[in-house]
């Protein structure tokens, strides 16, 4: 099976800094996968999306050493909207995501296939589609600032799906959204999933992470520090020192279940019960 | 929903739904030929046109609230001004002590007046009855990069989105204590911690927006299909002609002393 992302090696460090700020890192993930990333402030998680997605260098300039490898492609080699054939990044906050050029949702989500091309009528299949999975049909014709912050967050995840990414990055997409917000965007995450997209998610909700990501991976200072299941990685001291550990786990600590911490609400229950 | 700097007004007249190029063509020859006919029975003659053209389109009523607001000042100072003060002024018509109203310059400040009205009545019946998108994709289907698309659409999207965040910040100081409201100079004091962020905020949404664009595929060297057909038409095409035409008549007219 092919990795749809390969690291090797990698390094980068943005311009005018003396370190770097990301790796040496091996990763690599597998179609179908869903990673959960955790980690501190300035760990490297939005940096990790930036190299994936090749914005970093790209974009940022500095430099990118080892091998950094999607969908078989090296990063470097290949423009980043060239790669939003295959992949899209959903970044923090969702105001800046728009186009900033149109006045209806519609719109708005059609304007990436636009970009690639693509015949009028297999773009607004793609629209319908995407705000289908959203759930945005009925806010088709609204202005986009007349959306909530959840709303907002829907659309610049749909505009993305309107280019049917095989990989999807998503940089800390809850931030900014209510816990309503958050659960549609994760409900919608769900449905990707199973329909097999590879999802990487930056995200700073732990007890999300564990309960939806069946993989997680931990960064501190740029480094892996652990790569595993949620149970795993979430009881390696290092990740609880970092990064933190789920309220349940924190829970079950207080009160002095485990080692190993149950990670997940589920486990939670049956080792408080216990 | 009209957000925004459109001034678009959702209608179905024969205006709003010819082709943008045709209004802008209309536009750009009214307010060509308001400025080259010389007299004012000429001039009032593009504007019964435009007025015309306005009430066509079911927005005279809004065009007249804001010709109230932006031109009877203007015109009244023109006039005021001109009547006054012009060099050519010889015909007093009303004394007023150490001052004297004139024929010539009023005629002068009127005249100014009238072309300035042709003027903003074009512009608004072209603004009241186009899409800002609607010309950009024009545009673009005759040859414009879509980068100038872009530019072009965005450009009357950047106040709306700017009060968004003026907004956001403004609440973000209120519940710091910050006074925003009640007399002016209060209101001043609380407008300059707003800028610093305003700008700043603006900067960091422009680097974002920008990686948010390349991750869609903005820029891609593809063969950009039309979004949605315009309709055009002979008729259309030969009014377009026919008003270039009649401008370059006009003004060969001037030059040539027949008018």
């Amino acid at each position: 099976m092919t990795p749809v992302i390969t690291m090797a090696a990698a390094r980068y460090r943005y311009p005018e800094t003396d370190h770097d700020a990301l790796g040496p890192i091996d990763l690599t993930v597998l179609p179908g996968e869903w990673v959960g990333v955790v980690g501190p402030t300035n760990a490297g998680k939005s940096t990790l999306c930036y190299v994936i997605i090749g914005l970093a260098p790209q974009f940022f300039g500095g430099r990118l050493r080892g091998e950094v490898s999607v969908f078989g492609s090296p990063t470097a080699s290949q423009p980043v909207n060239e790669r939003s054939r295959r992949a899209g990044l959903l970044f923090q906050n969702p105001f800046t995501q728009l186009s900033g050029a149109r006045e209806r949702v519609d719109e708005e989500v059609a304007f990436g296939p636009e970009a690639h091309g693509l015949p009028q009528a297999e773009v607004e299949e793609r629209v319908a589609e995407a705000l289908r999975l959203t759930g945005l049909q009925d806010l088709r014709a609204r202005h986009p600032l007349d959306l909530s912050g959840g709303q907002l967050q829907r659309l610049a995840l749909a505009a993305l799906l309107a280019m049917r990414p095989e990989l999807l990055l998503l940089d800390e997409p809850t931030s900014q959204l209510d816990p309503a917000g958050s659960r549609a965007l994760f409900d919608v995450l769900r449905g990707l999933h199973a329909a097999g997209t590879t999802i990487v998610m930056v995200e700073h909700r732990l007890e999300a992470v564990a309960a939806m990501c069946p993989r997680v991976i931990a960064l501190g200072e740029g480094r892996l520090l652990a790569d595993g299941a949620p149970a795993e990685v979430f009881n390696r001291p290092e990740v609880q020192a970092s990064a933190g550990i789920p309220a349940f786990a924190r829970l079950a600590a207080l009160v002095g279940k485990g080692p190993p911490l149950p990670v997940t609400f589920e486990s939670a229950v049956e080792a408080l019960r216990g | 929903m009209a957000r925004g700097l459109s001034l678009y007004a959702e209608g179905s007249s024969p205006l709003h739904r010819a082709h943008p190029l045709t209004k802008a063509t209309l536009t750009l020859c009214a307010i060509g030929l308001a400025f080259i006919l010389p007299s004012w029975p000429l001039v009032l003659g593009v504007g019964v046109a435009l007025l015309s053209l306005l009430a066509a389109a079911g927005v005279l009523r809004r065009f007249l609230f804001v010709a109230a607001g932006l031109l009877v000042p203007i015109t009244l100072l023109l006039a005021l001004v001109q009547s006054l003060a012009n060099p050519h002024n010889q015909t007093v018509i009303l004394p007023l002590g150490p001052l004297a109203v004139h024929r010539e310059g009023l005629y002068i400040g009127l005249l100014a007046a009238l072309r300035i009205a042709g003027l903003v009545a074009a512009t608004f019946l072209f603004s009241f009855t186009t899409r800002p998108a609607d010309l950009a994709e024009a545009l673009m289907q005759r040859g414009l990069s879509p980068r100038f698309g872009y530019v072009i659409q965005s450009a009357l999207q950047i106040i709306p989105q700017s009060l968004e965040t003026a907004d956001r910040i403004r609440d973000a100081q209120r519940a710091r204590g910050l006074e925003t409201e009640g007399p002016l100079p209060r209101r001043a004091r609380a407008f300059i911690p707003l800028l610093l962020p305003l700008v700043l905020s603006a900067l960091v949404a422009t680097q974002e927006r920008a990686m948010a664009l390349e991750v869609r595929g903005f820029g891609l060297k593809v063969g950009r299909l039309a979004r949605y057909r315009i309709p055009d038409s002979l008729g259309q095409r030969m009014l377009r002609w026919g008003l270039a035409l009649a401008v370059v008549a006009a003004l060969a007219a001037r030059l040539l002393g027949w008018l």
